[in-house]
């Protein structure tokens, strides 16, 4: 079922009740019963069920840097002016190791935070590495591996939850080859459900204000009505788009008691001017309030600004220490509020950049050797794992690609990285291939 | 080729003849040419400031800083040449014996410009780093002088000028008494050494680029300034702005304002049609055959460095180098002209790094 939902969607949904009419859908409704309407009334408005969404034990925060960034300008500085570039390195809260001058507020909380300098991945051009470091694996047609944020939006959300398992933040409706991506299918054989409810640009979410001219009480026997035919029809039609529709009510429905959660001006002012002005360090902060509302999986990204072939140095003064704030604030939020431990933070992009300048002072793409960092649940405090030369050109301890990562990151979450997935008519797929293991080192 | 018109009304054609191309360790920052002992020194990403023997071809390091070196001109006593790097230091060179010196430390950050005033008095240097200051990530308010200014010969701070960062250009006037700075958001200030004083500024949004797609956030600038021989314009030079920050494919631009002027009107601009695509980073003005060169990148079009007539604005001659040139140099009779950039850094073959550092010896003649 999965694999023709995946399939229907590629092809633009060919079966006729994928395109039936919202009136056909409701006239297609039985009598009533509203002896079974008050069964429904409230679920997802109740503060009960809101709690019941925040003891979601275990989420997860992707600081997606789009484009790739540098190693050399954050997690792996090199000496040698030869590639290290303008940028000196500083030293860390942790003995011995050095991250990027641009990179100083980072660089005192090292010790909360593993780093891993010695990614080798395979990838060079965006649109692949993008792919291929959503879903860890590389693809295999026509079956679509779903991206880690469906992955864990199905295993560590709940479906009826009000607030969305899978929310992607990014402002920037273009973007060249992440544009191609967010156009496609992320939760692949997961289904649609699994896939990001995507919010940007002034980060409300419209049309979910309930109408002013009806009553609460009345607002939700309406919609308890309309669940409960919904859900008869579902069930004696067996009806795909029944189902599908009853699940975008489910979402809009939750969303209207969630929507504040994404409206950054209910945030305190001091919050907002922590984590700075600018669009990815006000995402991040919005990511910070869904977790603590209990938001499975939130990944941050704005545009892909980290792929700076020309001018890269001076592009590069600016959004390091943005990103090094913005890191410093977020961790250190999810410690003071307790989240740390249970909310994992990863910080990564596609690859990393050359060690060598373009003619036009820009690094260009580099999957060999690249760094990416992570914190909090299931992760080691203050480790730093692998090692590239003294240029930065080859991994010269502990080569590590996707599947390596994909396994770290769901057994630091507690979900078991080579299970099967159990989906009619799949062949044989699981969450990590070939039994890859995860970094170890890095995990507690 | 095309005509060009002199002062005295002469028409003239002009034409270039490749010298030399000098290949040095690292890409080339900043350049100046001495008419004294026919000798360029070059400011390095290396950090190596050099002597260049166009002759010879032999280079010879008399300083270094830190980190990259920026830029370098002749300094007001004989045998002596200043530096400035992204280590923020300006460093004053004994040519002969390749020894510092005085070194002030002029910036917390990076020098982006460095310029001595025709009259040799005065040094000025710009820095600033980009932060984000706004939801558009518009550039935060200086933490320290964006532009300084210092007595040429001994480095006593003379002056401190408030601009937005990042200063990527700064120019004197001829008659010494003005200095110009232009930034990332296409910002020119202009103050009155004479009074401390900031007596013009304005705006072009011609050379910046806010990213609609891929980059939300500001990439380009001014990158190069110079006053028109009679001090009573300025001549801004840059890229002109692009959908994608990352392409590096801006119009190639030049404009012209009558900074002495009430609102400080745009004068004269590339034409369209003989403008390409790509960045320029470098101007350069020959008084006295009232011409100048711009010089850059070249992402799409014919060339790289182009001559244009003072008087006309028109395009008189063109070259493609190959590379990213970042300064451009007449000599003084104006019939040498030096192009001083970089190619790409390629990988280290048997542990050896390829030289990337490129110097273009051009001359020039117009032929009546």
């Amino acid at each position: 079922m999965a694999f023709q939902r995946a399939e229907a969607l590629r092809r633009g949904c060919p079966r006729s009740d994928h395109t039936m009419h919202r009136r056909l859908f409701l006239q297609g409704m039985g009598a009533s019963s509203l002896a079974s309407m008050m069964s429904w009334t409230g679920l997802f408005t109740s503060p009960q069920a809101l709690e019941a969404a925040k003891r979601s034990s275990k989420h997860c925060i992707l600081l997606w840097l789009c484009g790739a960034p540098s190693q050399f300008e954050t997690w792996d500085p090199k000496q040698n002016i030869r590639t290290r570039g303008p940028f000196g390195s500083i030293p860390t809260s942790i003995p011995g190791v050095h991250f990027s001058e641009l990179m100083p507020r980072c660089a005192s909380i090292a010790h909360k935070l593993s780093v891993v300098r010695s990614m080798s991945t395979k990838p060079s051009e965006h649109f692949q590495a993008i792919d291929r470091l959503n879903r860890g694996d590389a693809p295999r047609p026509p079956f679509i591996r779903p991206a880690l944020g469906s992955v864990l939006g199905q295993q560590l959300g709940q479906l009826d939850s009000p607030i969305p398992n899978f929310v992607l933040l990014d402002p920037c409706p273009e973007g060249n080859e992440f544009k191609s991506f967010k156009a496609g299918n992320w939760a692949g054989w997961l289904g649609a459900e699994y896939g990001p409810m995507r919010v940007g640009g002034e980060f409300k979410i419209p049309n979910v204000e309930k109408l002013a001219d009806i009553t609460t009480e009345d607002h939700e026997e309406r919609e308890a009505l309309r669940r409960f035919l919904a859900k008869k029809y579902e069930n004696e039609s067996k009806s795909e788009a029944a189902a599908s529709q009853n699940a975008v009510f489910e979402r809009v429905k939750g969303l209207m008691s969630t929507a504040h959660l994404f409206d950054l001006e209910s945030l305190p002012a001091a919050d907002r001017e922590r984590y700075g002005p600018g669009t990815f360090g006000q995402h991040t902060l919005l990511a910070r309030n869904l977790v603590e509302n209990g938001a499975p999986f939130v990944m941050v990204a704005n545009g892909m600004p980290w792929d700076c072939h020309v001018l890269h140095h001076e592009n590069y003064q600016m959004l390091v220490p943005d990103l090094d704030n913005i890191i410093f604030q977020l961790v250190n939020d999810l410690e003071e509020r307790s989240l740390l431990d249970d909310t994992l933070v990863v910080m990564m992009g596609e690859f990393g950049r050359t060690p060598w300048l373009n003619a036009s002072r820009g690094r260009d793409h580099y999957p060999n050797a690249w760094s990416l960092a992570m914190a909090g649940c299931g992760i080691q405090k203050g480790s730093v794992v692998g090692a590239t030369d003294d240029l930065g050109i080859e991994v010269v301890d502990s080569p590590f690609d996707e599947k390596n990562l994909f396994a770290t990151i769901f057994s630091a979450l507690g979900i078991d990285p080579h299970t099967e997935y159990e989906l009619p008519g799949l062949p044989t797929f699981h969450r990590v291939e070939e039994s890859t293991q995860p970094i170890q080192q890095i995990l507690l | 080729m095309k005509a060009e018109s002199t002062p005295s009304g002469d028409i003239l054609t002009l034409k270039s003849e490749h010298q030399a191309t000098i290949e040095v360790p690292a890409g080339v920052l900043g350049a100046t040419w001495d008419n004294r002992t026919s000798q360029l020194y070059t400011a390095c990403m290396d950090g190596q400031v050099l002597s260049v023997d166009l002759d010879s071809k032999e280079t010879r390091s008399i300083g270094n800083h830190e980190s990259y070196a920026s830029g370098i001109v002749m300094g007001p006593e004989e045998e002596t040449v200043i530096s400035s790097g992204y280590d923020g230091l300006i460093i004053w060179h004994d040519i002969k014996s390749r020894r510092p010196i005085h070194v002030v430390e002029a910036h917390k950050f990076w020098s982006w410009r460095l310029s001595i005033s025709p009259n040799g008095k005065h040094l000025a240097s710009s820095t600033g780093q980009y932060r984000s200051g706004g939801y558009k990530y518009e550039p935060a308010a200086e933490t320290e002088p964006s532009l300084r200014v210092f007595d040429a010969r001994n480095g006593t701070l003379s002056h401190s000028f408030s601009h937005i960062p990042p200063v990527t250009s700064i120019a004197f006037s001829p008659n010494s008494q003005f200095l110009a700075a232009g930034n990332l958001m296409g910002e020119i200030k202009v103050f009155d050494l004479s009074t401390d004083q900031l007596i013009a500024e304005w705006e072009s949004k011609d050379f910046t680029s806010w990213g609609i797609i891929k980059s939300h956030h500001y990439i380009g600038g001014i990158f190069d300034l110079s006053f028109t021989p009679d001090g009573e314009e300025l001549i801004a030079c840059g890229m002109g702005p692009m959908r994608d920050p990352m392409a590096g494919n801006g119009k190639q631009t030049w404009q012209r304002f009558a900074w002495k002027e009430r609102e400080h009107p745009l004068t004269a601009e590339i034409a369209s049609n003989e403008a390409g695509k790509g960045l320029m980073e470098s101007l350069a003005v020959d008084s006295d055959r009232h011409r100048f060169a711009m010089a850059g990148r070249l992402a799409q079009g014919q060339w790289n460095t182009a001559i244009f007539d003072l008087n006309s604005g028109s395009l008189l001659h063109s070259i493609d180098t190959k590379m990213r040139t970042t300064k451009a140099l007449f000599s003084a009779q104006g019939s040498d002209l030096f192009l001083c950039g970089a190619g790409s850094q390629k990988p280290p073959k048997e542990g050896q790094w390829p030289d990337f550092g490129r110097v273009h010896h051009y001359t020039l003649s117009a032929e009546s």
